[in-house]
């Protein structure tokens, strides 16, 4: 298994309603890299995250997630390869009135059998890790805060952690700065970064700006229109050729 | 002359063009509903021989009843004690109930329920269902099969409230943000995991409101249980009406008004200070939200692990404990012992076998539609006396204060009294029939619309009012043109919603006599005809939906 891509697609197409949104894209992750994908809004870069944990299915080609074809598992295989890849989404997905602490442990969920409601009903062990991945984000002072009362960053960094809950594979991140003012969103990527080094954690995040994607990523993936025009390592790449591509496909496009 | 004319004055030889605005179907919906209203109104007087003379002689005999009631004649401080306890443990255990099922019906009730298809409708034709069917009309059929006592009130309360609980939290779960949902689903979280961690906690504070409204609402209800049987301070009423012991009867009927007026000063206090504390904790949320660098909120001398229980923490385990427990007390007041529970099996068989198939008949019919009349014309009487009433009361439109204090008070205590209370004093003044019914249903009616009406007159806008009776219009015109246009909507809104809460009591007052389908349904289920039963409990179930469908239309296209 070593040396096997986390992530590999192959081909993959994927439509709604008759608009094609991606179109023949193939792409391997190797373990332990930090992917940034880049694009113009609806270029398909939220779709193909999302093909990659199963929450949509592909019309044409194949999927291969950490060695599992989510169209062909079954509902609870679809479930703990879910467990295994963690999501950050652009609007965190936290539960406002719960505290940061039991917003974290509900990243454990896929392991504990019945529904729980309070932090108490989580096991003990969980919530020293539970606690411990929320000092790795910096917010272990804040625990037992509603989330409703965090800051935008803070809110991101937490539903970072309750993905570092899952003891992810792989962690995909849609537009997870989108929402956040310059400094924030800094750091919330330097989290992902440093976690994604120390813990050989291949991560691949959508980013809209150019300049951080180059800052933060080991690689870069453009896509434009559902197909993928551009992947190189980020060390080569400089902002103007980047934006280039923006800019062709805007002309294109319009 | 000319110096004089204003500029903007234009040419009189110019073609104005339309002075009369178009027809709008808002004029025309409105002029349809006016006209329906007066039909409709003229129906129901003739039907149940309506006319000055009858009413003054209806009058009459209520007067001779009322003082034949009096004085009062109260019953002992014990009884009445044990008796208002067996009508609130009735409440508490239904409402409980209602609540515990209603939550998962209610999830799976909700537009992004993932579950097998078919729940879903299924689930939505048991909130149609039983939100459309009184309390009264579940606790005869209850009675028939659990025997008489509080058990079938608290069933009859627990159904019933299940509809309207489930489809308002429904509501609140399908406006909750779908994001932490699937948030939770890409965890790796099962459905009931991602309902209860993530959907739960965010509609926890609507559940809690709906439930204590409800709550509200079935204290009431369960005064007047005990006409059928089925528990509480109404089965005290029935006998001492029963024994023609009116003494004794106006007796419970004031325990019963104390009551119901104490829950309302309860409840409007309860209000109060949730508004307030909701407020107080909005503007801390928003300092605390914008405060990012400040002081770690986590106590010092916490384990890093261990929640701590800190003062919000003890209250809120405090409360759910003391809920639990009050709840577990309800129960077992209802004296739930297996032994009786198994006997209401053979009960429940034959009512549900004898139920198949459904018998209609013409005479049903008839009563619905006489349930109907009565219903309808009560409620457009009601909304135009209600009408005079509120823009007595009204601080904007009264004429003079200390009226307004007068009605006002008047009007709560006459808000306090049952419909089937009224309508059984009526029945015992006048007899049998639907003229008690339109008259319990009137002043119900009247009472309701006026402090809808009140309530909605004091929210106006009171600019445009000033400004008419700034340039110097008098009073009716600066009311005409300043405060009533704007009053339209709520007016025609409420009218139809006191319209179809007239029409849901009107189909069980005739349980005590008063006309319509209610005394249909007590009779085919004491002479064991469940077929004719279950064909009335569809045709309220068909009518009362229609009604409210329309109503909600009706408002849609007016407001």
């Amino acid at each position: 298994m070593i040396g096997d891509p986390v992530l590999r697609l192959s081909e993959v197409g994927k439509g709604f309603h008759g608009t094609t949104v991606l179109d023949g894209v193939s792409l391997d992750v190797p373990q332990g890299q930090f992917v940034a994908l880049v694009g113009p809004s609806g270029a398909g870069k939220s779709t193909l995250l999302r093909l990659v944990n199963g929450m949509h299915l592909p019309d044409s080609g194949t999927v291969r997630t950490l060695g599992e074809n989510p169209a062909s598992c079954s509902r609870s295989r679809l479930r703990a390869l879910r467990a295994r890849v963690g999501f950050v989404f652009q609007q965190f997905g936290l539960v406002g009135r719960l505290s940061a602490l039991e917003n974290v442990l509900m990243g454990s969920l896929a392991t504990l059998r019945l529904p729980r409601y309070g932090v108490m009903s989580y096991p003990r062990a969980l919530r020293i890790r539970a606690v411990e991945h929320l000092d790795r984000v910096g917010l272990a002072d804040r625990r037992f805060q509603r989330c409703d009362t965090l800051s935008g960053g803070q809110q991101q960094r937490v539903a970072v952690a309750r993905t570092l809950l899952q003891s992810p594979e792989l962690i995909l991140a849609d537009e997870p700065v989108a929402s956040l003012d310059p400094a924030a969103s800094v750091l919330v990527l330097e989290t992902l970064k440093r976690i994604s080094a120390e813990d050989g954690i291949s991560v691949v995040c959508s980013l809209h700006q150019i300049e951080l994607a180059l800052a933060t990523a080991d690689r870069v993936v453009a896509l434009r229109g559902g197909r993928l025009v551009l992947d190189e390592p980020a060390a080569g790449l400089t902002a103007e050729r980047l934006r280039e591509i923006y800019d062709t496909a805007g002309a294109r496009d319009g | 002359m000319v110096s004089t004319t204003p500029a903007t004055h234009a040419p009189a030889a110019a073609d104005p063009g339309p002075l009369r605005p178009p027809w709008s179907a808002r004029a025309l919906i409105a002029a349809g509903l006016l006209v329906a209203a007066v039909a409709v109104t003229w129906l129901t007087f003739w039907w149940i021989g309506l006319s000055p003379a009858s009413l003054a002689a209806g009058l009459d005999d209520t007067a001779r009843l009322l003082r034949r009631m009096w004085p009062p004649d109260l019953p002992g401080a014990g009884d009445v004690a044990w008796m208002i306890a067996e009508t609130l443990l009735i409440a508490v255990a239904g409402t409980g109930l209602a609540a515990l099922v209603s939550v998962p019906l209610a999830f799976t009730a909700a537009r992004d329920h993932r579950g097998p298809r078919w729940l879903r409708p299924a689930a939505r034709v048991v909130v149609v269902l039983t939100r459309a069917v009184p309390t009264l009309a579940f606790a005869i059929l209850f009675v028939r099969i659990f025997g008489l006592g509080p058990l079938a009130g608290a069933l009859a309360v627990a159904v019933h409230s299940v509809g309207m609980i489930a489809k308002l939290l429904t509501d609140a779960v399908e406006e909750a943000d779908p994001v932490p949902a699937e948030a939770a689903r890409a965890c790796g979280a099962g459905e009931v995991q991602v309902a209860v961690s993530t959907v739960l906690p965010r509609v926890f504070p609507a559940l809690t409101g709906i439930v204590l409204y409800r709550l509200d609402i079935n204290i009431r209800a369960s005064a007047v249980l005990g006409v059928v049987g089925a528990g509480g301070i109404g089965v005290a009423l029935q006998t001492a009406l029963g024994s023609l012991n009116y003494h004794r009867a106006a007796g419970i009927i004031c325990v019963i008004v104390v009551l119901v007026l104490l829950l309302e000063l309860l409840s409007v206090a309860v209000r109060h200070r949730t508004v307030r504390h909701r407020r107080v904790r909005h503007s801390r949320a928003g300092r605390s939200a914008g405060d990012t660098t400040g002081t770690p909120a986590l106590p010092a001398g916490r384990a890093p692990h261990d929640v701590g229980w800190d003062r919000g923490r003890v209250l809120r385990v405090a409360g759910a404990v003391a809920t639990g427990v009050v709840f577990l007390v309800s129960l077992w007041s209802l004296n739930p012992d297996p032994g009786r529970l198994s006997g209401a099996w053979p009960n429940l068989r034959a009512v549900l076998t004898g139920m198949w198939p459904p018998a209609f008949s013409g005479d049903l019919l008839m009563a619905v539609l006489e349930s109907l009349l009565m219903a309808l014309g009560a409620a457009a009487a009601g909304a135009a006396c209600g009408l005079v009433l509120a823009l007595l009361t009204a601080v904007n439109t009264t004429p003079w204060r200390p009226l307004s204090a007068v009605v006002r008070v008047l009007l709560v205590v006459v808000r306090g009294i049952p419909d089937l209370v009224y309508a059984l004093l009526f029945v015992a003044a006048l007899g049998l029939g639907p003229f008690a019914g339109f008259l319990a249903l009137w002043i119900s009616s009247t009472a309701l619309a006026a402090k809808f009406f009140a309530d909605s007159l004091e929210q106006l806008d009171p600019l445009p009012h000033e400004a008419l009776t700034s340039v110097g219009a008098r009073r009716w015109q600066a009311f005409a043109a300043g405060i009533w246009p704007q009053f339209v909507p709520s007016f025609t809104g409420n009218g139809l919603f006191v319209a179809d809460l007239a029409l849901r009591e009107s189909v069980v007052l005739g349980i005590a006599g008063a006309g319509g389908v209610g005394y249909l349904m007590q009779e085919s289920i004491a002479t064991l005809r469940y077929d004719t039963t279950a064909a009335i409990v569809i045709a309220i179930a068909v009518v009362v939906y229609a009604i409210e469908t329309l109503a909600r239309v009706a408002r849609r296209h007016l407001l």
